[in-house]
């Protein structure tokens, strides 16, 4: 295999050109009728099917060149994911044929929904490098998922109600409506035009040509073109009423909001033009369109998506100019979106493993831009944070591989060959990662943000200007292509891909790459390092240790290379690169100054600064304090062990924001005097960056509850927020609101919130604060601030509900709770609430911030006994109809109702609307929320852990949410938080299973459209497998068949043989573990309760294998069980596809979802057409 | 009506009353005793204005006994029988002592501020003066406590009423949630919420609080570039008058941009697809 399967040159054709046209777009019906053609040019003469993905439409007529007609069929795995498979319940299993379902109409795996068979009598048209033009008419009719129809149930015009729709997808989700090639590597220019009715404005992708009167005079038509070759993942469309605001300074900026938000758009779109100016500056290249627009609209799926000269962003992101937190959001978010103008939208992938290139580029560039308006304090903690996060999903989850297309290259050097761990690595994740309609949406978003951290590491490596320069030149190329015709075969150019990628940083920097790529994009997990030091006071050296311990837990890995240590001395600031071979590496450090207590002499720092310090807390030590990769260089995690008076200097002391905020962490577990000075003199610091004042007010509670048996004064922070924001005369009495320093802003807002944390000995808040919060309610006066101070108040109103804890039961057990039982305290929270959450209702405040805190406290005072845990408050407010900040809040607290003490009528009110609700960004959220609340514990025999949500959830994942992958990840992701990858416990084993009828949930009454879902027609519920009936269609054509009668015998034997194989590995295994030396906590890996599944398998094992060993552990289980996956994987696939072209199936399903119908084509006239291009 | 009796004339009756009855009189007819009275006021009145005469005449302000004496002996009395009808009568009846004179009470109501002494110079007989306000000035309310404390308390009381008040009011007119089981005396009504369509009109556009359009309009960023701008104008200007030569150039470039830059804000001219005008039907097919 000389070239390389890529996304780009794995179709037999390549496309050129393709129209979209959409003339029926009915807002009463929601539905769309539209027509495409698509301009194709053959690789082979030999071409004799076009595939095409296509999903959820009605195909009328597939019509090519005009003349002629041309059959197809159109089948969509996901309606029914696990075809043959109708009993198993594990995600094990549902992996595999998840992946098999996607790669089946996958693009870039020159696959597709829609097959179009070109007739023998049109074989002529077909020509190596001719044009042929495919067309296709087709219908929307109540899609589900790709376009968003937002129709309020009112009364009025459309401006009045704000009736509006837009496209939206889960990355390559353009197929949901209109038919395409739905692959990033697939460009071509288009013709766009949509007829909408005369009040409406259609914003499409490309230039504006003009805009047409039906002859009617009562609709128009917007006419688009988008010259520059683009993939149809990135266009879109919005159609509404929308107000349209010409940008003052840029006039090829339009930006559209619904009616009546005009003043809003104003205010939030004053500055986007220094974006633009920023990144043609850092890019020194000009912005590759003619134009942008961007779209606010309600609803959304995400905050914002980017597509070719347009980008589709929430409404929610509008504010108003006295707003202050969400200014930061939405400025981030715009930047992010013109960024992937240039990266992700001018420029595309090659295969969609290529992502973390676009994104990691662009993100880098709005990081650069908010580093230039936001300030570097908010930049370094932005990596810090993502650094963070990543770090923390890859040690629950497993290391994230950015590029998992092609393997590392095996390192030139024997040793010890990772190579077997990597094999490891790859598959361990409970979903697929080798399609992205098959990966968690969790996963996606940290891999993001490791792309990122990447790209921001190769700045590192190469340095920023060369970067920026090899940045330019793939902008540069991709200009210059975007001006050539296809013919040139210049287009590729406009891809991007890792290997592209590389080369191009070599041509420009003459650095081989590779290794870097090798190690940090083809390689997932990060490095954690544990640092410790000895000073030897007789040489003067400090005895470094750095380990790298836990080589072996899941998603780190070890690390070899430079590794920067920074020494801050007496003397000053030391740097010493050590190099990382082993997972242990000591280094003896010579230290600069010699130990000098008392000598008065200032202290230069590493920014050049000198200051003085108060060294009498020091050891002998010259060190003041030690950091590891201060830079942050490395995808790492880092443990530093330092006493704490070196914490405290490092947290006074140190300039950089990512330092302070590690002295506040580590603080925390030592809840001196001296800590609490430091913390206290951090919080007063005004030239400490707002964010590390506010960390350390929250640090500074755990360390007050920590001393409180010997605390002594006011409760913490009192003194200091009486002094920053009370009032001259009276100090108990807070000052009128001035929000004009941001920074007190943040602090007036996170101090209350922090002392809300505060407990005295008895457990309870101290009363003392909870009249302090009181009276911040009561003397809270905005009436001369320039600012709104809504999200003060609301973080008032959380700050109550912190106060709160598990009520002192007074009365009996048993006895309803009254409002004369409340305790007075309680009392007076609860009417402070119940007061703001009235005044919402006359007097709304921004984004109802003040009703979702209210909300949250009102959960926590149920939860914690104080009031009776009701449901039906929070039902109210989730309803479709309110804002979705407050369907949010109300629905987490349902989410953890449910939790606590939910029945199942409960849960399956939250599991209605995760299915039903028409809004698509609150499915997703709500989900997210299931997911980091269960309703009950993993293996813990929970209430809730019943089979009907089994089987619901099942459904789901299986055949109901063909249309949003999305979600439907986050379903998957939910099972298995909920049961691991096994069969859950609850559902009876397979031999049980006659005895409960399995299919007892029927999702069929719930959505008819979709009650013949060949599943149900196929199998009934029976625990005897049938085989398949293999019906292969002529027509397709698949490499190799293979037989696959008797699957189930032989997948037993290979299970029997997999055992065998694998009992030496266990010993290999359990020897390692006793090896190396772990934390606690760290790489534990037994079964620590009972696992769904467990009994299955072993059950499974005594039944095939009577010498077989009975205990096993999980891990080595799981092992097996991939591994089993791997050689399965094909003959399912196949399998299904087979079962999948059985035509009784088809046809079933012709009737609900597609149509097959074919009109017999009467035009066998017309040869000569075709186009050369 | 009958004016009311003179107090001195009542006296003069009493004190004839008197000497009758030393005289030996028992009664008296009213007519006899208004005569007498009438002519004992004329003696004395003509007795006191002789007196005062006399006084004058020698140059004083207030008679002295002399001056009285010389009036009886105009009048033709003897003065000197006056001694001896003191001593020998022997006077039964006294005068009735003098009735305290009530002062006409002023109404409480009406009081406002304390009423100031008379000074020294004033005789203490004379009436008082009347309340300060009527005079001085007249203070329609009482001085605001200006107080810091109070007065932030008094209004974060006055706001916390008010949205008491409203929240009350709208919580019995409307349909309510309760957060307790019982239904009796729902002391924390929670308004019910109702759906609003479109519902991010009311969160994006929030009306708790009224700010100044200039507030919502305003734009720190701006000035601060505006206030640049002129200092570099101004440097510029100071620039060009040293250099001659290429100074005029960039004048000339600075005043072009700005013209250009104006006309660009006047928004005249925007060129954007999508301010022009829909195309009929025909244009399309000519074109």
């Amino acid at each position: 295999m000389k070239k390389e399967r890529t996304g780009d040159n794995c179709r037999p054709f390549k496309l050129a050109h393709q129209i979209v046209s959409l003339t029926g777009i009915s807002f009463e019906r929601k539905s769309i009728i539209g027509f495409v053609e698509l301009t194709v040019v053959p690789l082979r003469d030999n071409l004799r099917m076009v595939k095409l993905n296509a999903k959820q439409c009605r195909i009328y007529r597939v019509s090519l060149n005009d003349h002629y007609e041309a059959h197809f069929q159109y089948f969509d795995p996901f309606l029914d994911v696990c075809q043959s498979d109708t009993d198993t319940r594990s995600l094990d299993a549902f992996s595999s044929h998840h992946l098999a379902a996607a790669l089946k109409v996958d693009p870039d795996n020159s696959s597709g929904e829609l097959v179009v068979t070109i007739p023998p009598e049109a074989a002529h048209l077909v020509a190596e490098g001719t044009a042929l033009r495919v067309g296709i008419e087709f219908s929307l009719e109540q899609s589900e998922g790709g376009i968003h129809f937002v129709v309020p149930p009112k009364e009025g015009s459309y401006a009045e109600r704000g009736v509006h729709l837009f496209t939206y997808g889960h990355q390559n989700s353009s197929r949901l409506w209109f038919p395409c090639v739905d692959s990033f590597a697939e460009t071509c220019t288009w013709k766009l035009e949509f007829t909408v009715e005369d009040e409406l404005t259609a914003i499409s992708n490309g230039d504006l040509n003009e805009v047409v009167y039906t002859p009617d005079m009562r609709r128009k038509t917007f006419h688009y073109s988008l010259n520059v070759p683009t993939c149809a993942p990135n266009i879109s469309l919005a159609v509404g009423p929308f107000e349209i605001f010409v940008d003052p300074y840029m006039h090829e900026v339009t930006h559209f909001c619904l009616p009546s938000l005009l003043p809003l758009l104003k205010v939030t779109t004053r500055y986007m033009h220094e974006a633009f100016e920023f990144y043609e500056e850092t890019l020194s290249n000009r912005y590759p369109y003619s134009c942008y627009k961007q779209v606010f609209v309600d609803e959304t799926h995400e905050d914002y998506r980017s597509y070719a000269t347009m980008s589709i962003l929430s409404v929610n992101l509008l504010h108003s100019a006295v707003i202050i937190d969400q200014v930061y959001i939405t400025r981030k978010a715009m930047a992010q979106a013109i960024a992937e103008q240039f990266f992700g939208c001018f420029i595309s992938m090659q295969n969609w493993s290529d992502v973390w290139l676009n994104k990691g580029i662009s993100q880098y560039l709005c990081g650069l831009y908010c580093k230039k308006s936001f300030g570097n304090n908010e930049y370094r903690e932005l990596i810090q944070s993502t650094l963070q996060d990543v770090v923390k999903y890859e040690e629950e989850f497993g290391g994230i591989v950015l590029d998992p297309s092609q393997p590392p290259a095996p390192l030139p050097v024997g040793g010890n060959a990772p190579q077997p761990n990597q094999k490891h690595c790859e598959e361990k994740f409970y979903f697929p990662t080798r399609n992205l309609h098959t990966m968690s949406p969790m996963y996606i978003d940290t891999l993001l943000k490791k792309a990122l951290l990447v790209m921001r590491m190769l700045e590192h490596r190469i340095g920023q200007e060369l970067l920026l320069q090899v940045f330019n030149k793939q902008l540069s190329l991709a200009t210059n292509a975007a001006q050539q015709k296809i013919g040139s075969g210049l287009w590729g150019h406009m891809l991007i891909s890792t290997n592209v990628f590389t080369k191009a940083i070599f041509t420009v920097t003459g650095k081989d790459m590779a290794v870097f790529i090798d190690q940090w994009v083809r390689t997932g997990g990060h490095a954690k390092f544990h640092l410790t030091s000895v000073f030897n006071r007789k040489r003067n050296t400090i005895e470094l240790e750095i380990r790298q311990d836990a080589t072996t837990s899941l998603g780190i890995r070890k690390y070899v290379g430079p590794l920067l240590v920074t020494l801050q001395e007496l003397d000053g600031t030391f740097k010493h690169n050590l190099q990382i071979e082993n997972t242990v590496v000591k280094a003896d450090i010579t230290c600069h100054s010699k130990s000098r207590r008392n000598k008065k002499k200032k202290i230069p720092l590493c920014t050049g600064e000198e200051v003085d310090m108060d060294l009498t807390s020091m050891d002998d030590s010259p060190v003041l304090w030690m950091r590891l990769d201060p830079e942050m260089t490395l995808l790492r995690s880092v443990v530093i062990e330092q006493p704490d008076y070196q914490w405290q200097y490092q947290l006074r002391h140190e300039r950089d924001v990512t330092a302070q905020m590690e002295a506040i962490v580590a603080l925390e577990r030592y809840p001196t005097p001296q800590t609490r000075l430091a913390l206290t003199d951090t919080i007063e610091n005004e030239q400490c960056y707002y964010k590390v004042r506010c960390r350390a007010a929250h640090c500074l509670t755990k360390v007050a509850n920590a001393m409180v048996s010997n605390w002594a004064g006011p409760p913490a922070m009192l003194a200091i927020f009486r002094k920053f924001f009370g009032s001259f005369a009276a100090p108990h009495i807070i000052r009128q609101n001035n929000f004009q320093n941001f920074q007190h802003y943040y602090l007036q807002k996170n101090i209350p919130l922090a002392m809300a944390g505060l407990r005295n000995t008895h457990g309870i808040c101290p009363p003392e604060v909870i009249r302090f919060l009181l009276d911040l309610f009561k003397y809270n006066d905005n009436s001369k601030n320039r600012h709104s101070d809504n999200y003060y108040r609301a973080s008032l109103v959380e700050a109550l509900g912190q106060t709160i804890t598990p009520v002192v039961s007074v009365v009996a057990q048993g006895t309803p709770i009254t409002a004369e039982s409340l305790s007075a305290d309680t009392k007076l929270i609860l009417e402070e609430i119940t007061r703001l959450l009235n005044l919402e209702k006359a007097l709304p405040c921004y984004k109802y911030t003040v009703s979702v805190a209210c909300l949250d406290a009102i959960r926590k005072l149920q939860k914690f006994g104080h009031l009776p845990s009701r449901p039906t408050l929070f039902k109210s407010y989730a309803v479709y109809g309110h804002f979705i900040d407050v369907r949010l809040a109300a629905l987490e607290c349902l989410v953890d109702f449910v939790k606590v003490d939910g029945k199942w009528d409960d849960l399956q009110y939250v599991l209605d609307i995760l299915e039903n609700d028409p809004d698509p960004g609150l499915k997703h959220k709500l989900a997210n929320l299931l997911i980091k609340h269960p309703p009950f514990k993993r293996a813990h025999r929970g209430k809730l852990d019943i089979p009907e949500l089994v089987e619901r959830l099942w459904t789901n994942i299986n055949c109901m949410l063909s249309h949003d992958s999305r979600l439907r990840c986050d379903l998957v992701d939910l099972y298995y938080t909920l049961y691991g990858t096994k069969r859950p416990v609850c559902i009876p084993l397979l031999e049980l299973a006659g005895i409960i009828d399995l299919g007892k949930y029927e999702p069929a009454a719930k959505r008819p459209k979709l009650a013949t879902i060949p599943k149900r027609a196929a199998s009934p519920p029976a625990p005897v497998k049938e085989v398949p009936q293999q019906v292969v269609m002529e027509t397709v054509e698949y490499v190799d068949l293979e037989v696959v009668a008797g699957e189930e015998k032989v997948e037993k034997e290979e299970e029997v043989m997999d055992i065998k194989v694998e009992s030496p590995v266990l010993q290999k295994q359990d020897y390692f573990s006793d090896n190396s030396v772990s934390l606690p906590g760290m790489g534990q890996s037994g079964p620590v309760g009972f696992e769904p599944g467990m009994f299955k398998k072993d059950g499974e094992k005594h039944k095939t294998d009577s010498s077989g060993k009975i205990k096993k552990k999980k891990k080595d289980k799981k092992k097996h069980k991939h591994k089993h996956k791997h050689k399965h994987e094909h003959k399912h696939g196949k399998d299904k596809e087979k079962k999948e072209k059985d035509p009784n199936k088809l046809r079933l399903k012709e009737e609900t979802l597609s149509s097959m119908s074919s009109t017999p084509s009467p035009n066998g006239m017309s040869l000569g057409s075709t186009e050369t291009i | 009506m009958e004016p009311q009796p003179n107090v001195y004339r009542k006296m003069l009756a009493a004190a004839i009353s008197s000497m009758l009855l030393e005289q030996g009189y028992d009664s008296v007819e009213r007519e006899a005793l208004g005569t007498l009275t009438e002519m004992m006021q004329a003696f004395i009145t003509e007795t006191a204005s002789l007196s005062k005469n006399y006084c004058e005449l020698a140059g004083r302000v207030e008679p002295v006994i002399a001056d009285v004496i010389l009036g009886f002996v105009e009048m033709g009395f003897n003065f000197n029988s006056l001694e001896s009808y003191y001593r020998t009568v022997k006077h039964s009846a006294v005068l009735p002592p003098l009735q305290q004179q009530q002062s006409q009470k002023q109404l409480s109501m009406l009081a406002a501020g304390s009423k100031q002494p008379l000074p020294s110079h004033i005789p203490q007989h004379l009436p008082q003066f009347p309340d300060p306000h009527a005079y001085v000035r007249t203070p329609t309310h009482k001085q605001p406590v200006i107080d810091y404390e109070s007065v932030r308390e008094k209004a974060a009381i006055q706001k916390r009423d008010m949205e008491k008040a409203l929240t009350k009011f709208l919580a019995k007119t409307s349909q309510t949630h309760n957060l307790f089981d019982t239904d009796e005396a729902n002391i924390f009504p929670l308004i019910a919420c109702k759906p609003v369509y479109p519902p991010y009109l009311s969160a994006l556009l929030p009306q708790d609080q009224i700010f100044d359009p200039e507030d919502l309009d305003f734009d720190p960023k701006s000035q601060i570039i505006q206030q640049q701008k002129n200092h570099d104008r101004a440097k510029k200007k100071i620039k060009a008058e040293i250099k001659t030569e290429p100074g005029e150039e960039v004048e000339q470039e600075v005043d072009h941009n700005e013209s250009k830059n104006s006309e660009d804000n006047q928004g005249g001219l925007i060129d954007n697809p999508y301010l022009a005008a829909t195309k009929m039907p025909g244009v399309m097919e000519i074109s």
